[in-house]
């Protein structure tokens, strides 16, 4: 055999194993089919190279080889969403640094390089796109930032972002907005490393969405892992394509079967409840074009594109090219656009796709197209993620709409006015604005009565009658009348600082009672349920709920979870993990939103999305200062995937233009609050407060430990904590929340609490 | 004072536990939760935030309280007519007998051997300054020390009050707060040992670590 | 009332005086004892005369989980505490009425224990009923204006009513026990002196509320006894003089009546402000329905205005001063009043009234402390090797000091060393017995640096000459 002969027969042979492999790590194990046995043979071939002749030698590979090629297409046409799954976790597939290399024709990593990198789960890189037009190329400067999965290298931590590498790519989106060059971002990521290390985890996916959504250059994302909050800290983007063997999730299908399995930490999970979760979950390209998470799917060979497929890179450098054109042109008049939409179509028409376009465009932004541009973020993830269901509004509702529209022109009228003339302008439309709310209250008043909402009233479970114990005191306000349904036993609980402060046990009654759920001795906050702060928080009275008509559904028909719907409506008597209210603090006028545990843990998906964001507009148009209220929240509803994962962009432009347009945002945290919302829409607020002995953070203990495989402590984290590593601004006790929410609104919003 | 290592080594070689009595806190009805006899552990993972085994419930006053291990062992002396009973406060329950590891060893016959300086008061302990600095560059033991050197400080009532050291000259072996623990009056604060001993001692803890089969 | 069971939630001399009450009334009792007190005085004689069954360990006497759970155990349908401890917690008071399964609390309704624990709003309902209060805020005030307003309208009332040196106080509304308190005797640092106790009382109490009131100086301390049924029964034991007291505001010399026109003479007529103070007492308590034992405590001047203070919701340590004086027709003997408390406590009627109450002669109680006057009243801590007291008729002596073995002081506790009660027909006899008493008392001692024992005997025999003057 001559030895041009031998070197192909030997690269036949390791591509032959490659694809063996492949197969295998996509099936989940050599056992399948007939890989094994191939597998030998293709060994077996190797170790006899030199002995066999020739024919023989190559008789045999084209005997697997076909053998592999009918597997692989067996394997095509049916592939189970796990199986995606297991493409895309393959060593053989496409990473960052291969779409580097082969969509861009050059590039520069920036902020470290490799190892040596700050966090080389990350690359950033400023980097060349050509063009082609008619044989003639153009060159295009963009950022490019992604996640690097680097296979085989250990030190990229599998595309795990730690919080300083988020904090890294935001600071190169920036420098992109200064320099005007559009940003490509890839998703390649697991999930983002859960540690709360400065600049931690959630805040800092708070901090780059918060930014994202105002980012003047254009943005497009590609998705080939999408792994929940640590996608979405680069995946904010005005076109967002998936490749069409990625997966794009809220969580894990693993993670998500331990939680539906209610598997013990450490525990097995078992393989079929993972298969079924992954199914159930709806993270492959197609079901997340048909939720509309993503815009577009760009096509990869049946069985995934790998490193070598140089075929698909040339397609993604064309979609790249295109969607960005598409971004920037969507910004200029009307009439341009549609002509190269017109051209677009006829092209696809032809065949498939040219990498080769008809014109250059252009990717500088004029100041009126970068506003445009961010309009048209706003507009486009506030159509996305709408999962829920809207109950059929009673005549009560549908009036109080029409005040609605009656309340928005009068506040635009009245504040449009304010803040064009001068100082004589406002005292006189301030006298006006006076008779104008005597007219609003005229139109309002009636509606109230029907669209008040009814607390579900405590029950009093045994002998002790609390009004025995809150006779009326002068000790008391008027307004301390509610007294939690826990405090109706007589029984003793132990403090859990009692071993280190020497806490006695205390009764019950008293510490739900009087001690309003705080143990005397050290300051501990035993929870309390969300009504004590709806009766204790507000002025009594003034809590009015809105938008009770939107309620929490079953978008992706989850199996199994109808029921637990059912189960949290029946006990709750609500319809969503949310309530949201007007409301006044010392006859400050606010609107609050409310995540409560008592229904699905405060999980948020699209009904919660939706109502925060309705909140946050009427915050908006009343111009009122806008508070979120975290009972507790336990991340973003695995149930509702993707649907649920978008609320966290959505609901976080809706608070960027909130914030732009001058609103006080107040974020406080209770109980436990953790993972997605943290990590967006709550925790971009700029004034963020813990409630003592709350929890705050991106992954609950457990998590950290399965991911990480490090133990944290018990109090890692505490509010004290995450005061200290500067996520919160401080720490309220219960008993001071209404008068210190006062003092923050007085002294953050100053005279007219909307400070712009 | 002349240490017989041997006699020493015999002693706990015969007797190689500590017996720890668990008392009631409080009164209550106990409801035992371990048979005599029974292997129990203490708390784990690495900030002992993992209770040990539940031992008992005591409930007083409709609160179930869940009583677990502080020691590794196994029950003796289990008091088994207490079960579902009303008790007094500080009633002996049962007694865990609790074996010495090696690392034990050395401690308890360290503080025989060493010249032990004792908290004169329940406070916490600080190093001064300029001697934790020292100890961070150099490590503890290399710290000599005599009578009436200033070198721990007691925070009583939120007063820092600057301890002398009162006892024979030498090298600080042993150290055993950690800063700024709060320790009971006369626990050792301390272990000084002389620098003539030193290399006694030394010899002493290599020659437990390898007979002492753990 | 006779199947009734006593838990006696407390230790020492009360406890032991509670026994007896309850003995004279045919009550089962229990007590509590915690470990150090294993052979404290109240232990031993239960169990001597209960038995064991009827002695509790429990871990801490302040904790009242213990106490209830053990009063279930037991079987008690009502709980003492006695002074200090419970006495005036309303929410131990609160948590025994409404508990599933209520004791009685020997003592005031919890409202009432809760309503008369707040000496601003003592001095509100006070206001209301025009009792005398003293002139300054009786709400905290939050307001600079307001404040000075206050200030300046209380030194001009002192320079009406003729005050040389006037002065008033402000002090930190949630604070107590002397901190936070400051004396302003002139108008023009006022409002310095203001801004310092609101930004204390910001950073210590998280409430920058500030009180103003008129600084008193030179008085008289005066309480009134009272007793009152679940009946809405009220009567008044007289009234007593505690104005002997330690720098640290430790009474140390009690004297009943609280004033002695025969004795000394006063610049004001003493009989009419003796019966002020009791009518406007009794005025206040028919108001709050005021329903077991309780003292009010007054400050009177110099030129005889009383002042309402507060009022104690509980029995006192001096209570028996009072009793000693008082006889009930129908029985020759001094009345108990811990009896009469546990009585009324448990929903019996008095089954007397205020015409058949009479008084009669003198009583003073001296509290032999081992203290050094001169340096502070010290607390001095050591062995007593050796206790002596004459025995008389008319003196009774409580003391936990034994008599026949070396005691040494417990450390944890006020070095208190006994309670003498001393009777006389009148003020000049009593005081004579005093110091017969005191002169004839033997303590000896060392301390653990062989210097002997010093104790306040001096002292008191001293002041014993004071009693009932305005010195």
């Amino acid at each position: 055999m001559d030895q041009k002969r031998l070197l192909d027969s030997g690269k036949y042979i390791s591509e032959l194993t490659d694809r063996i492999n492949y197969i295998a790590d996509i099936k989940g194990g050599i056992e399948w089919g007939s890989l094994r046995d191939l597998l030998d043979r293709v060994q077996a071939v190797r170790k006899k190279m030199f002995d066999l002749q020739e024919d023989e030698l190559f008789v045999e590979l084209d005997q697997v080889d076909r053998r592999l090629e009918f597997l692989e297409d067996q394997v095509a046409q049916d592939l189970s969403p796990i199986e995606t799954v297991n493409i895309v976790r393959s060593p053989q597939r496409f990473t960052l640094q291969d779409i580097l290399e082969n969509c861009y024709d050059s590039y520069t990593e920036l902020g470290g390089e490799g190892e040596c990198n700050i966090d080389p789960a990350v690359v950033v890189a400023r980097a060349t796109i050509t063009r082609r037009v008619k044989n003639k190329l153009y060159y295009h400067q963009v950022m490019v930032i992604g996640h690097e999965k680097g296979f085989g290298e250990e030190f990229r931590n599998g595309g795990c972002a730690k919080p300083w590498g988020n904090e890294k790519a935001l600071r190169y989106m920036k420098v992109a907005e200064i320099e005007g060059i559009p940003i490509h971002s890839y998703i390649f990521t697991p999930g983002a490393y859960p540690v709360e290390d400065y600049p931690g985890a959630a805040q800092q996916i708070a901090r780059n969405l918060f930014r994202m959504s105002r980012i003047t250059v254009p943005i497009v994302a590609f998705v080939s892992e999408g792994g929940s909050g640590g996608a979405e800290a680069m995946g904010l983007a005005d076109l967002r394509l998936m490749a069409s063997r990625g997966y794009y999730s809220v969580i894990s299908p693993e993670g998500a079967a331990a939680i539906e399995g209610r598997i013990k930490e450490g525990g097995k999970v078992p393989r079929e409840l993972v298969e079924h979760c992954a199914d159930q979950l709806k993270m492959t390209a197609e079901d997340n074009l048909r939720l509309k998470t993503i815009d577009r799917i760009i096509e990869e060979p049946p069985l995934g594109a790998r490193r070598g497929d140089f075929k698909f890179f040339r397609r993604l450098r064309y979609e790249m090219v295109k969607a960005t054109d598409e971004v920037v042109l969507e910004t200029k008049s009307f009439r341009m656009f549609r002509s190269y939409a017109l051209k677009r179509q006829s092209q696809e028409r032809s065949n498939g796709f040219h990498d080769e376009f008809d014109i250059h465009i252009k990717w500088s932004l004029t100041d009126s197209e970068k506003k445009r541009l961010i309009e048209l973020r706003s507009r486009k993830y506030r159509a996305m993620g709408k999962g829920y269901k809207e109950l059929r509004q009673s005549i009560g509702s549908r009036l109080s709409e029409a005040v609605e529209t009656v309340r928005q022109n009068y506040y635009d009228i009245r504040y449009g006015l304010l803040r064009q003339h001068s100082r004589q302008v406002q005292k006189l439309i301030e006298e006006v604005s006076s008779e104008g709310s005597v007219f609003l209250k005229t139109v309002t008043e009636p509606v109230r009565a029907t669209y008040d909402f009814v607390l579900p009233k405590p029950k009093v479970t045994n002998g002790i009658n609390q009004q025995d114990i809150f006779r009326r005191s002068i000790f008391m306000q008027d307004w301390e009348q509610y007294i939690s349904p826990l405090a109706n036993e007589d029984k003793t609980v132990s403090c859990p600082n009692s071993e280190k402060y020497g806490c006695r046990d205390l009764w019950v009654p008293d510490l739900y009672g009087e001690f309003c759920g705080v143990c005397p001795t050290c300051g501990h906050h035993f929870p309390l349920e969300y009504q004590w702060y709806l009766e204790n928080l507000f002025d009594p009275g003034s809590v009015r709920e809105f938008n009770n008509h939107i309620i929490s559904a079953n978008p992706l028909k989850f199996q199994g979870f109808d029921e637990k719907l059912k189960k949290a409506i029946k006990r709750t008597g609500r319809r969503s993990a949310i309530i949201t209210f007007d409301a006044s603090v010392f006859d400050i006028k606010i609107v609050v939103a409310m995540l409560y545990s008592d229904f699905r843990s405060g999980t948020v998906g699209s009904a919660e999305g939706e109502k925060f964001i309705r909140a946050c507009d009427r915050a908006r148009v009343t111009r009122r200062p806008f508070l979120a209220y975290i009972h507790t929240t336990g991340g973003i509803r695995i149930h509702e995937g993707t649907l649920g994962v978008i609320q966290m962009p959505r609901c976080t432009l809706v608070v960027r233009e909130y914030i732009d347009s001058g609103g006080l945002y107040i974020v406080v945290y209770d109980n436990n609050s953790y993972a997605g919302p943290v990590a967006s829409f709550l925790g971009c607020s700029s004034y963020q407060v813990g409630i003592r002995s709350s929890r705050i953070g991106f992954a609950g203990p457990r998590v950290i430990r399965e991911t990480t495989g490090a133990d944290v402590p018990p109090d890692y984290h505490s509010a004290k904590n995450a005061l200290k590593r500067g996520h919160i601004q401080g720490i309220w006790d219960r008993r001071e929340f209404r008068k210190n929410l006062f003092e923050a609104l007085m002294t953050m919003g100053g005279p007219h609490l909307y400070y712009k | 004072m002349e240490i017989n290592l041997k006699d020493l080594l015999k002693k706990y070689k015969s007797h190689p536990y500590e017996d720890h009595e668990i008392k009631t806190a409080h009164t209550g009805i106990v409801h035992l939760n371990v048979e005599d006899g029974q292997e129990v552990s203490g708390p784990t993972g690495r900030w002992k935030h993992r209770p040990g085994t539940l031992l008992y419930v005591l409930e007083r006053e409709g609160n179930p309280k869940r009583i677990t291990s502080m020691y590794t062992g196994f029950v003796t002396g289990l008091r088994k007519e207490l079960d579902s009973n009303f008790v007094q406060a500080g009633v002996p329950v049962m007694v865990i007998r609790h074996s010495l590891n090696k690392d034990e060893i050395i401690d308890r016959i360290l503080r025989e051997v060493l010249y032990v300086f004792p908290a004169p008061q329940r406070a916490r302990y600080f190093f001064t300054p300029e001697v934790a600095a020292a100890m961070e560059k150099e490590g503890a033991n290399i710290l000599n020390i005599k009578d009436g050197d200033e070198i721990v400080i007691m925070s009583l009532m939120k007063r820092d009050t600057l301890l002398s050291y009162l006892g024979p000259p030498g090298v600080l072996y042993k150290v055993y707060f950690r800063h700024g623990d709060l320790i009971e009056q006369g626990a050792p604060l301390l272990g000084i040992c002389s620098p003539e001993r030193l290399p006694f001692v030394e010899r002493m803890i290599q020659r437990i670590r390898t007979e002492w089969d753990d | 009332m006779k199947r009734d069971k006593i838990i006696i939630a407390n230790r020492g001399e009360i406890a032991i005086r509670i026994m007896g009450a309850c003995r004279q009334l045919g009550l089962d009792y229990v007590v509590v004892y915690t470990e150090e007190d294993r052979d404290s005085g109240h232990v031993k004689t239960a169990a001597a005369e209960k038995g064991n069954d009827a002695v509790f360990r429990i871990a801490n006497y302040k904790d009242p989980n213990e106490i209830f759970a053990v009063a279930d155990y037991c079987g008690a349908t009502a709980v003492h505490p006695g002074y200090g401890f419970f006495s005036e917690d309303f929410r131990f008071a609160r948590r025994a009425a409404i508990r599933n399964r209520p004791i009685a609390f020997i003592g005031p309704r919890w409202e009432v224990i809760r309503d008369l624990g707040s000496k601003i709003n003592t001095k509100r309902i006070a206001k209301s009923l025009n009792i005398p209060v003293i002139p300054g805020s009786d709400e905290p005030i939050y307001s600079e204006i307001e404040a000075e307003a206050l200030a300046e309208e209380l030194f001009q009332k002192q320079r009406d009513d003729g005050i040389r040196r006037p002065s008033i106080l402000v002090k930190a509304s949630a604070g107590g026990g002397g901190m936070g308190i400051e004396e302003v005797t002139r108008l023009d640092v006022f409002r310095q002196v203001y801004r310092r106790i609101q930004n204390y009382a910001k950073r210590q109490f998280g409430d920058e509320g500030v009180l103003i009131e008129q600084c008193m100086k030179g008085y008289h301390h005066l309480e009134v006894q009272l007793l009152c049924s679940r009946h809405k029964e009220v009567v008044h034991f007289g009234t007593r003089n505690c104005t002997i007291q330690s720098t640290g505001r430790q009474k140390r010399i009690e004297v009943a009546p609280g004033f002695d026109p025969e004795y000394v003479a006063y610049p004001f007529d003493a009989y009419r402000v003796l019966e002020q103070i009791v009518n406007y007492s009794i005025r206040l308590a028919r108001e709050v329905e005021y329903d077991n034992v309780g003292t009010w405590e007054w400050i009177v001047t110099r030129d005889g205005r009383p002042y309402l203070l507060e009022v104690n919701t509980r029995i006192q340590v001096e209570n028996e001063v009072s009793a000693c004086i008082s006889r009930i027709s129908k029985h020759k003997r001094p009345v108990n009043l811990i009896r009469e408390q546990i009585r009324t406590a448990l929903g019996e009627k008095l089954r007397y009234s205020q015409k058949h109450i009479f008084f009669d002669g003198t009583s003073i109680e001296l509290r032999i402390v081992a203290e050094d006057v001169k340096r502070g009243f010290a607390p001095w801590c050591g062995t007593i090797t050796r206790f002596e007291f004459p025995e008389e008729p008319w003196l009774r002596v409580y003391t936990h000091v034994p008599r026949d073995v070396a005691y040494e002081i417990p450390t944890e506790y006020d070095p208190n060393l006994a309670l003498a009660i001393v009777w006389g027909q009148d003020s000049e006899e009593a005081k004579a017995r005093a110091r017969q008493f005191l002169s004839r008392t033997i303590i000896e001692g060392v301390d653990s640096l062989g210097q002997p024992i010093v104790t306040n005997l001096g002292y008191l025999y001293e002041r014993v000459n004071d009693i009932l003057r305005f010195v």
